[in-house]
């Protein structure tokens, strides 16, 4: 009793320190994004502000400087944006045209469309091909998820993007494959309040069904099929190169041996011992690579105009939209931060002689 | 002792190297997989090295891509292979086999220049963090933490744009800040020992500051040098935390125990000692690395942030096909024009994957000798 409350107070404080850790994290990752925007001209950094390039005035850059303390030392600045962000307030997007947390809360739902199908396809199929080549060692299917590991790995995202688009897209025109998130004529009907759409959850696919849409939720699915099948490929590489060579390792440890030696079934020593044991890094890297997804698919949004997180971030980031940038940054921080987190006290639960401290 | 008794020594004191090293080539040249990889690489170098006979330059600078003013009209969209133009042309009669020769050279140039200066960057922060512990290691690992805990081609982005093109630098205030930095690792790192260095890098710094007159070096950055740099502020922390990891295991072995009580110097103790057995998962890393490195750039050169138009280099290339993509009535124009330097970006990676790959299996002591 009195050891189990002790093992309580121990993640909770464990927890803690990891939430103390993020707040330091957080401020090192802003203030670093923003010494970055500091090393452009104080004239350029004027600009950002202006939405309405018609109507500018001369004069109206000084004012800007001015009123936003431009030439101020970074760390005011930095201070000034930090006090704000304490108050809530992460400023505007000038990318999305509303504010930073807005815009963070509508794309958000396309990236996890993706993600949702993409991150398990990945981790259970990355884990059974790497199991399956490690029990196979330099049989043929060892070969050929080694090869065709090392091709998805070498292979640029927005290449095979752009490969998928023109075969199934341009060529074979099938429906519902169009670069978007949602056939056009679908998302202006739910944007019609005539229709009584109700968006609980603003992800398509969950939303059609809620309101007992199927068929949204099946154009929907459609549109993610191409997005998915290039993450897959490509990420789906370093987990099964991860499995095999951890499993490797676990079959070779002494009480693998023991296992056998004492008649336990071939089948029971590899999927009870040692894949257990071997699912420790992998472990590490899933959690890795879902905070990573969640953190928007830069390219691969692109290339499917897809409108999520990763979309916006290259958005803001090429038109120097640097709140933007910013809440962004941080939301990956955090989301990294957790992942960690959620890893750790995974470990000491796959394995009980892992201790949180 | 006389030279030929040291080379001696020497040599018998490299004998065990020397074996390891046979051993390793030996390992690789027997794996089918390393073999190919080393053959893609030469074949991109031999490419690369002839590329003023496979395509001779048109223009001054000859990684201009050449127009094709030849034709009565310049075609604005791309146009499949000819005999006149092997690979077909991109959009604007731009001749896609001359982009895609002296790509070959560009994407030499940005992964290896990348993965070197990030490993030396990487090795000098990772080994400094895991030798000397402490303080020091918590602020470096600290701040590498930060930077791989952002999303690292945004990052790049944003340096990449925020980079000014002409860069100036205050030699003197540099001088004055490295050796005041000098000063205080010393201190903190050795107080005992190296007095009268840091006393004299101070010394440099204060009479600098009192006689201050700015030496300013006018760097001009071309578009594809913003892009080398600022994947290489995005990319070193990853070889400083592997050598971190890998300094901290063997810095505990007796023989480092042993060379530091028969009194070797911190200096000698890392370089004759630490890095030799050390250096080998950074090998493995570095050679993996330097075709993601290719795929950031072409990532980069995708979003519009790379190489100035009709520069060769890949991912320009591929780019420059990417609205014609979903143009039915271009598909047939059009598919040559991005699946051909594809091929090139995805075959350079193979190889360098390859290779590494292969090097893991060889270099990895706990995966070999089974």
């Amino acid at each position: 009793m009195i050891c189990e409350w002790l093992e309580m107070t121990n993640l909770a404080a464990y927890i803690v320190r990891r939430l103390v850790f993020l707040v330091f994290v957080l401020i090192g990752v802003t203030a670093l994004i923003f010494a970055v925007t500091m090393l452009l001209p104080v004239t350029t950094r004027a600009y950002l502000y202006i939405t309405n390039f018609n109507r500018v005035q001369t004069g109206v850059v000084d004012r800007i400087i001015e009123a936003y303390g431009l030439n101020d030392p970074f760390y005011l600045q930095y201070f000034r944006w930090l006090g704000e962000i304490v108050q809530g307030n992460l400023g505007v997007s000038v990318t999305a045209q509303s504010s930073v947390v807005e815009a963070i809360a509508l794309r958000w739902p396309y990236t996890f469309e993706i993600v949702v199908f993409a991150a398990p396809l990945i981790i259970f199929v990355g884990i059974y091909l790497g199991v399956q080549s490690a029990i196979h060692k330099d049989g043929i299917i060892d070969h050929s998820s080694r090869i065709f590991s090392i091709i998805g790995w070498s292979l640029p995202s927005f290449w095979l993007g752009m490969l998928l688009l023109t075969v199934f897209f341009t060529g074979l025109r099938v429906p519902g494959m169009e670069p978007q998130s949602l056939s056009s004529n679908l998302q202006s009907w739910i944007a019609d309040p005539a229709n009584n759409f109700v968006r609980y959850t603003r992800v398509d696919l969950i939303d059609g069904l809620l309101n007992l849409h199927p068929d949204i939720s099946l154009d929907a699915l459609m549109h993610v099929i191409m997005p998915v099948i290039v993450i897959v490929t490509i990420d789906i590489a370093l987990l099964i190169r991860v499995m095999r060579s951890s499993m490797l390792e676990a079959l070779n440890k002494p009480y693998v041996t023991t296992a056998r030696a004492k008649g336990l079934s071939k089948k029971m020593v590899i999927y009870k011992h040692a894949r257990r044991n071997a699912l420790i890094p992998v472990a590490t890297l899933s959690g890795m690579l879902v905070a990573g997804l969640l953190g928007g698919l830069v390219i691969t949004e692109q290339v499917f105009h897809f409108g999520g997180l990763g979309q916006l971030a290259a958005n803001a980031s090429l038109r120097l939209d640097i709140p933007t940038v910013l809440g962004y940054a941080m939301l990956t921080a955090i989301m990294f931060v957790i992942a960690n987190l959620i890893v750790d006290i995974l470990y000491a639960y796959i394995d009980p002689r892992i201790r949180l401290d | 002792m006389d030279i030929s008794g040291r080379l001696e020594e020497f040599k018998s004191g490299m004998r065990p190297r020397i074996a390891e090293w046979r051993f390793m080539l030996r390992r690789l040249r027997k794996s089918k997989l390393a073999m190919a990889g080393i053959i893609i690489i030469v074949s991109f170098i031999v490419m690369g090295i002839t590329a003023p006979l496979l395509a001779p330059p048109q223009h001054p600078d000859p990684f201009q891509i050449p127009q094709d003013n030849d034709m009565q009209r310049v075609d604005t969209h791309p146009t499949p292979p000819t005999t006149r133009h092997i690979f077909g042309t991109t959009e604007n009669s731009y001749d896609l086999y001359y982009g895609c020769i002296w790509g070959s050279i560009t994407a030499f140039r940005t992964g290896v220049l990348v993965v070197a200066i990030s490993l030396i960057i990487g090795l000098l922060i990772g080994v400094a963090a895991a030798f000397y512990g402490g303080l020091l290691d918590e602020i470096l690992m600290r701040f590498t933490d930060i930077i791989i805990a952002f999303p690292g081609l945004i990052l790049a982005m944003a340096l990449r744009l925020a980079f000014p093109t002409t860069l100036g630098i205050d030699v003197s205030m540099l001088i004055v800040i490295f050796s005041l930095l000098i000063a205080i690792v010393f201190v903190l790192l050795r107080p005992d020992r190296r007095l009268i260095l840091t006393f004299l890098m101070i010394m440099i710094a204060g009479l600098l500051l009192v006689f201050y007159s700015p030496i300013v070096l006018n760097i001009t950055l071309g578009d594809l040098d913003k892009v080398l740099i600022a994947i290489t502020l995005v990319g070193w922390p990853g070889y400083a935390r592997v050598i971190r990891g890998e300094v901290l295991r063997i810095k505990n072995e007796d023989y480092i125990e042993a060379s530091r009580a028969s009194g070797s110097s911190d200096i000698r103790t890392i370089f004759k000692h630490i890095l030799p057995n050390g250096i080998y998962p950074l090998i493995i890393v570095a050679t993996l690395d330097i075709g993601s490195i290719v795929l950031t750039a072409a990532a980069m050169s995708f979003l519009g942030l790379g190489a100035p138009d009709y520069f060769a280099d890949w991912g320009q290339i591929i780019s420059k096909s990417r609205d014609w993509v979903t143009s039915a009535s271009a598909i047939s124009r059009n598919f040559h024009a991005f699946f051909i330097p594809g091929l090139f970006i995805t075959t350079f990676v193979v190889g360098w994957n390859l290779l590494g790959d292969a090097l893991r299996d060889v270099l990895d002591p706990m995966l070999r000798r089974r």
